[in-house]
């Protein structure tokens, strides 16, 4: 068990996500980060989907009831355990009445990340609503009560399936799987309906500058600052379904990119779509920093998403060998 | 073994040089004397008179070794700041350093309270199973805490 001490807003707990809802109008919610999530498991024996907790404000501090193996990856957040300095992305043992602080992400880090995620072994065990543990906020079920986390809230633990591994770290997949343009964080985007309604000057901006993440921007979507993108003619849309990723303009030509609080339906032109398996490295990019865009086809979406599967299945396979090793 | 005159050492020095070990450390009652061979010559890294046998807590040099094959890492590939600096005091237990194999980060722990004389390996090379990664100064890493 966990016990809440301090909270910034927006703590929840996210697993996955809630896959296969769209049908009945419930968006997937799940964690902003889902690969830092799943390494998180995988370093504690959970099953990659198991739920943890997302962490976007700082500082945040919870104290254990009992001994309790945690992990915490996302952004470094300098997390100590008592007065114990921890590494990022690394599987800890905690002691029945030790307290983990996170502090802010540290800035001009080598990978500059928003989020952190507290794995604990077991998962963080709250009843899975269809199918899912994530917090769906808008619809208020899922997670902890369907909110965030507050002062003096207890989270449990399942029961852990296997013997942590203490001390085992892993190399960030923004390390291992890097996508950079001229030295800013880069995710890869699918030209969408709309996008050959937008002029010729205005798609060939959208790739070659860079996009700021402004003050606007939460689990539900981004709103990006950058030159405006400019119809060919007015564009009038009925609503439509849309998912996380979805670049919406709306006629102000500032884009919205659709994050995991997405809703499901949406009226705006679509200019383009941010791969799957992109969107973690969005999903930690800071509020104020920015990011790039780079066109992709369908076959290299597919690609990538096969490479970050790859990442995880070497993750799981190294993990193991390191359990046979220990006994 | 009573204190060791320069001479000795020399000497010493010159038989070392002429195998393919790496680092000698020599403990007597009077005298703790730590030489490197890198390969190419060797160096005195430490010496250090203590009082002898009548203070058995005086402080020992040891060295702390690669725990499996893989690439050592001074820093967290994520962090900018050495993990265990030289002349920095160091906790039991505490990582020293890391070892990436694949994806995997290992870490090289402390085998005891002690201070960080010298990292025996640079950055990002590829070390085997034993290679010596740091000198310590403190504690016996097996004797009693305090």
């Amino acid at each position: 068990m966990i016990e809440i001490l301090s909270t910034g807003a927006l703590a929840t707990v996210q697993d996955l996500g809630r896959a296969g809802a769209l049908r009945w109008g419930v968006g997937t919610a799940g964690a902003m980060d889902p690969l830092a999530l799943a390494a998180g498991n995988i370093l504690l024996g959970n099953d990659e989907g198991a739920a943890g907790v997302e962490v976007p404000v700082f500082p945040f501090r919870v104290r254990f009831g009992a001994d309790t193996a945690l992990a915490i990856t996302g952004a470094d957040v300098d997390a100590r355990l008592d007065e114990q300095p921890l590494l990022p992305w690394v599987a800890v043992q905690a002691r029945a009445g030790q307290v983990l602080h996170l502090s802010l992400p540290r800035r001009g880090a080598v990978w500059p990340a928003s989020r952190a995620y507290l794995c604990l072994a077991g998962g963080v065990d709250v009843p899975a609503v269809l199918g899912s543990r994530s917090t769906q906020l808008r619809g208020a079920f899922g997670g902890l009560d369907g909110r965030a986390l507050r002062q003096g809230d207890t989270l449990r633990a399942g029961a852990a399936d296997r013997q942590p591994l203490a001390g085992l770290g892993l190399v960030p997949p923004a390390l291992a799987m890097p996508l950079q343009v001229d030295g800013l964080p880069a995710v890869r985007v699918l030209p969408a309906a709309e996008y050959t309604h937008y002029t010729e000057a205005s798609r060939a901006a959208f790739w070659a500058e860079p996009w700021k993440i402004t003050a606007q921007s939460d689990r539900y979507g981004y709103r990006l600052d950058g030159r405006p993108l400019e119809a060919l003619a007015a564009i009038e849309m009925r609503s439509h379904g849309i998912v996380p990723g979805v670049i919406q303009v709306p006629p102000g030509g500032q884009p919205i990119v659709q994050m995991r609080d997405a809703q499901p339906s949406g009226g705006y032109p679509k200019l383009g779509t941010v791969i799957e398996a992109d969107l973690w490295r969005l999903g930690q990019a800071p509020v104020g920093s920015r990011v790039r865009f780079v066109e992709c086809d369908w076959d290299s979406a597919l690609a990538a998403l096969a490479e970050t599967r790859r990442w995880l299945d070497e993750v799981h396979r190294l993990v193991g060998l390191q359990r046979l090793q220990r006994g | 073994m009573s204190s060791l005159h320069a001479a000795q050492i020399e000497q010493i020095a010159a038989w070392l040089a002429a195998t393919d070990i790496g680092l000698l450390e020599l403990r007597g009652p009077g005298q703790m004397l730590l030489l490197r061979h890198d390969g190419a010559g060797v160096e005195v890294v430490d010496v250090v008179q203590t009082d002898g046998a009548a203070a058995p807590a005086a402080p020992v040099l040891h060295t702390v070794n690669a725990p499996s094959v893989g690439v050592f890492l001074h820093r967290h590939p994520l962090r900018e700041d050495t993990l265990a600096a030289p002349g920095s005091a160091v906790r039991a237990g505490q990582a020293l350093g890391l070892l990436q194999v694949g994806l995997l980060l290992l870490p090289v722990l402390a085998p005891a309270d002690a201070t960080v004389l010298e990292l025996l390996v640079a950055h990002g090379t590829v070390v085997g199973y034993g290679t010596q990664l740091f000198a310590l100064q403190g504690a016996a890493p097996h004797g009693p805490r305090t």
